[in-house]
């Protein structure tokens, strides 16, 4: 029942989802940015922001984005184990600050890259032991 | 600058938990209907038809708007590489509500992860 064998054809699955993944934040970013110097501090100005995000094109295509990765994500976890997709589709979080970096101009130091490394590794563990898990009950 | 980061950082921390509320909704409606067995269109048709119908995934929608609505407020303010990471918070709360809420059982390999999480996220907060 639990399959691990990742086929190429998953595998690009995969690759395709981090880059989508990588995509909705980048455009959830941009949509926010495109309010310009904005500064929220209270609940009225947090409503006038959303509203204003709401008809920003970015909000609309990241939101079209959660859907296709969505579709994407469901026919990977009806061909292969969680525990073997995650770790792959972890990705994001170094493809997350790069497109921050390269993109959006970010900086980001060494302690916040060595931070992140850590996220990464307990995210791989964490959905290893899903199927740790899975095979106690097999 | 530091009231700054600890207001991010609770906001951050209000998406994680909408988001796992989210979660628990969807997963106590799933689990309530028993899908199993066969794939094929009309059942998966079918399933996410008595799916919607349940006021627990309505609920679950509503949770997963109002996580959308504070996670744009949160990159109105942050940058996207540190809100992205600190996101990952979610592991946290996911764990203590699969353990405490569905009372699943753990491994020590899925809490070894879920604190290199938390340590991850102190690094990335200290900038």
């Amino acid at each position: 029942m639990f399959k691990k064998k990742v086929t190429l054809k998953i595998l690009l699955l995969l690759v395709a989802s981090d880059i989508l993944e990588t995509a909705i934040h980048f455009f959830f970013k941009k949509g926010a940015l495109a309010q310009g110097e904005f500064s929220v501090v209270d609940l009225s100005s947090a409503i006038v922001f959303l509203k204003a995000v709401s008809s920003s094109p970015f909000l609309w295509a990241g939101l079209l984005t959660v859907v296709a990765v969505f579709v994407i994500w469901s026919t990977i976890l009806s061909k292969i184990d969680l525990s073997v997709a995650v770790p792959i589709a972890s990705f994001s979080y170094i493809l997350v600050p790069v497109v921050s970096v390269i993109c959006l101009h970010e900086q980001i130091s060494i302690l916040r890259w060595t931070g992140i490394l850590f996220i990464l590794t307990g995210v791989i563990l964490v959905s290893l032991s899903s199927g740790e898990r899975a095979e106690q009950k097999k | 600058m530091r009231a700054g980061l600890l207001i991010t950082l609770f906001m951050i921390s209000l998406t994680s938990l909408c988001d796992t509320i989210n979660q628990l909704f969807l997963k106590s409606a799933i689990d309530s209907l028993n899908f199993g067995g066969k794939f094929n269109f009309a059942r998966i048709f079918k399933f996410i038809f008595r799916l919607l119908i349940k006021p627990r995934v309505w609920l679950s929608f509503v949770f997963s708007v109002i996580s959308l609505c504070i996670w744009l407020l949160v990159l109105s303010r942050a940058d996207l590489n540190f809100a992205f990471s600190a996101d990952s918070m979610h592991y946290i709360f996911i764990a203590l509500a699969s353990r405490f809420i569905l009372k699943e059982r753990f491994s020590s390999l899925r809490w070894l992860g879920t604190g290199l999480i938390v340590v991850g996220i102190i690094f990335v907060s200290l900038n």
